[in-house]
């Protein structure tokens, strides 16, 4: 089940940029935008830049995503992290299963921000599967209904919505829908979860799922009702979004705190 | 024994001026109020003590296991001894440990372990605490006092000596350090337990310190003091919970914490002590599984024996709990300090139908137990008359090279009379634990 050679090579870019209004200092910082290479990306090249004189390291965490992270301590009123590269995508349509680190015993449990209310639990109710549906035909059922309850709207969810909270409102984010499927999913006992990544196009990051369907890990993009494909780039993955922070910080001083990201993926076309 | 009764006046006044003091949160505000100090000690047997200190070393033993298990393979929950779901939704459960071992994968170093005996004698086991552990810091001080005060009473009546909880402290430190000074890490004086902070600290020799001193550069830890010299920290003692050790790995907006001491941690580069993520093996929804742990690491039965406890989670269980409901006390997991304790019997009606309908909402949420009818320890009253009330003991468990029982203890006792909570972030007093060398 080889992608049949549809893969695409994919120039990036993704810019993170924090600015305070007043300045702060000791500065400890913590950044998840990292792609690396997966069975279904290859990271061609990779490009890492601070401002502010920040000095990092790169840790795994314990979800294996790349994290980056540092201190820095002279007074300053803004902080970025850049990184660009080439990928090519779409070599697999699916990653294989590895029991490490948590097994997905872990991606089966509900979380603070996925766990079903009464509206959910409604809504899973409605679903008929058929005895002969397997595990992908039921992920695939719950994603191409999704749009007919929940529509996209920015600015209606707030950060931390959980799924219940969201779903009641029936409207939100690609987050939202993320969760929402998440919910559903884990309600199924299949083992789902969150990811955060790249697509094509100019914008902001974008959040999808993956589901584990028979030892392989699938991508579902619930907000486009597509399957995720040569056109996104996985960044990294948790239980929910608050696994996946694309930033923390901690410091002294501070004011007002505006955060901005900027994200950008396009097709090259020039081959090896 | 009469000499230390006539001097507990004495004795509280002093506690009072050392700021042995407690700590509790009443409607949102913090209020500081004196541990009050019962003269009458409880007293074990020698005997007695090292049964409990068989049961107490084997079951802090098998929580370690289990620990290290969980957050390492979870053959447990794979050989479907626990279910899933009591691991992985739970609150005690942290991602970010998984797949990281402590130095000398020692989890619970400091254990407190509360425990009651009924009136048939039998001793049970309440619960396990094995993130924060608070409490030694008051017997060993209340022991000292009365030694200056009546010292002879502790060798006429053979009392083991306890004044090597701080020894047995530093070994537990020591064994793990991993090269550098050992820092008690405390959130400042507005926290409940800080008089215990310093006193630990002055009596372990280690550096008392808020975050503040405390700096994470390539992975390492220091301690800078008020000369700005800079010292390797190889051990940290911390006394602020998980959620705030690390803003850069949990939440994000603690301001007691250390940023990415969890780095440094991760690497092998410090001891935490007790090691995060701790608390998925202290959730009362886990206890029920803590004989089967022994069972199923040590290949011994449990010395020591739980509350007949029940799980609303299984059917069984579920159908005993409706049908028994006003004899038994039911607990939400999620709770600690005596906080979300119900007892059957004491609710109307109304509150009836409306906690089971809550409790088959959510089983999950909730254990039951059978009511221990406690054996009550004398107090002395206001007119200083002999009463009887419940008491509790928290035994102290310490891993290092090897774990041992530290022969006192923290006996805990409600001052109210109909009052089965005991914990001091209730009001409670408390008395010295003695234990018979003899």
């Amino acid at each position: 089940m080889k992608g049949g050679g549809i893969i695409k090579r994919l120039k990036f870019n993704y810019d993170l940029t924090a600015a305070y209004s007043e300045e702060i200092n000791n500065h400890s910082f913590s950044v998840l935008c990292i792609p690396q290479d997966t069975q279904r990306q290859k990271i061609r090249e990779l490009d890492i830049s601070t401002d502010g004189g920040a000095v990092y390291q790169i840790t795994n965490d314990s979800f294996l995503n790349k994290k980056l992270y540092g201190k820095i301590n002279a007074p300053h009123k803004s902080f970025g992290v850049h990184i660009s590269g080439i990928a090519d995508a779409g070599i697999d349509i699916f990653e294989e299963y590895t029991d490490y680190p948590f097994g997905a015993i872990l991606y089966k449990a509900q979380t603070e921000l996925t766990r079903p209310g009464e509206s959910l639990t409604r809504y899973h109710n409605s679903f008929s599967f058929k005895e002969s549906d397997g595990v992908y035909d039921r992920v695939l059922k719950i994603m191409r209904d999704i749009p007919n309850v929940f529509e996209y709207s920015s600015g209606s969810t707030r950060i931390h919505e959980t799924a219940e909270g969201a779903f009641t409102l029936g409207k939100g984010v690609c987050q939202d829908y993320a969760h929402i499927m998440l919910s559903l999913l884990r309600m199924e006992h299949i083992p789902a979860r969150y990811v955060v990544g790249m697509m094509l196009g100019e914008g902001s990051s974008h959040a999808w799922v993956e589901a584990l369907c028979k030892g392989y890990w699938y991508g579902f993009d619930p907000t486009n009702n597509k399957l995720v494909n040569d056109e996104y780039i996985r960044v990294s993955c948790g239980r929910d979004s608050s696994d996946c922070p694309v930033i923390k910080g901690s410091f002294y001083g501070g004011g007002v705190q505006k955060q901005s990201e900027f994200v950008s993926v396009e097709e090259i076309n020039e081959k090896d | 024994m009469d000499s230390l009764i006539k001097n507990s006046e004495t004795i509280n006044r002093l506690l009072a001026r050392y700021g042995v003091k407690f700590g509790i949160y009443k409607n949102g505000e913090f209020k500081e109020q004196l541990f009050p100090f019962d003269p009458i000690p409880r007293i074990i047997k020698k005997n007695e003590f090292s049964y409990l200190e068989k049961g107490l070393r084997q079951r802090v033993d098998a929580l370690n296991c289990f620990l290290s298990d969980i957050y390492g393979k979870k053959q447990i929950v794979r050989d479907g001894i626990i279910p899933e779901e009591f691991i992985f939704s739970a609150k005690g459960f942290l991602a970010p440990c998984d797949g990281v071992s402590p130095p000398k994968n020692i989890y619970s170093h400091i254990s407190g372990i509360d425990l009651v005996q009924s009136k048939n004698d039998s001793w049970y086991i309440l619960e396990d605490n094995l993130r924060v552990p608070s409490g030694a810091s008051y017997p060993m001080i209340a022991r000292e006092l009365q030694r200056r005060s009546a010292p002879d009473v502790f060798t006429d009546n053979s009392v083991a000596d306890n004044r090597n909880y701080a020894e047995l402290l530093s070994e537990v430190m020591d064994n793990v350090n991993t090269g550098g000074i050992n820092v008690i890490l405390s959130p400042g004086r507005y926290n409940a337990a800080f008089f215990e902070h310093s006193y630990l600290a002055e009596k372990t020799g280690a550096v008392l310190t808020t975050g503040k001193d405390i700096v994470c550069e390539n992975d390492n830890l220091y301690y800078i003091d008020y000369n700005g010299k800079k010292q390797r920290v190889g051990a940290v003692y911390r006394r602020i919970s998980d959620e705030y050790l690390d803003p850069m790995t949990f939440y994000e907006e603690s301001v007691i914490g250390i940023p990415h001491i969890f780095e440094a941690y991760k690497k092998g580069n410090t001891a935490i002590i007790n090691a995060p993520g701790n608390g998925v093996a202290d959730d009362k929804g886990i206890y029920y599984f803590v004989p089967k742990m022994i069972k199923y690491y040590l290949g011994e039965d449990a010395v020591l024996m739980n509350a007949p406890t029940y799980l609303p989670y299984y059917e069984e269980d579920m159908k005993y709990v409706l049908s028994n409901f006003d004899n038994l006390v039911i607990k939400d997991v999620a709770e600690a300090g005596g906080y979300g304790v119900v007892f059957g019997s004491s609710l109307t009606a109304d509150k009836k139908s409306e906690f089971l309908e809550m409790l088959k909402q959510q089983p999950r949420r909730f254990i039951a137990q059978e009511i221990i009818d406690f054996y009550d320890l004398d107090i002395l009253d206001e007119n200083n008359v002999k009463v009887p009330r419940k008491a509790d003991l928290r035994a102290f468990v310490l891993t290092g090279k090897t774990t041992k029982v530290w022969a006192s203890g923290l006996t805990r006792f409600s001052r109210n009379p109909d009052s089965f909570i005991v914990n001091s972030s209730q009001g409670g007093g408390f008395k010295d634990t003695w234990v018979l060398s003899q």
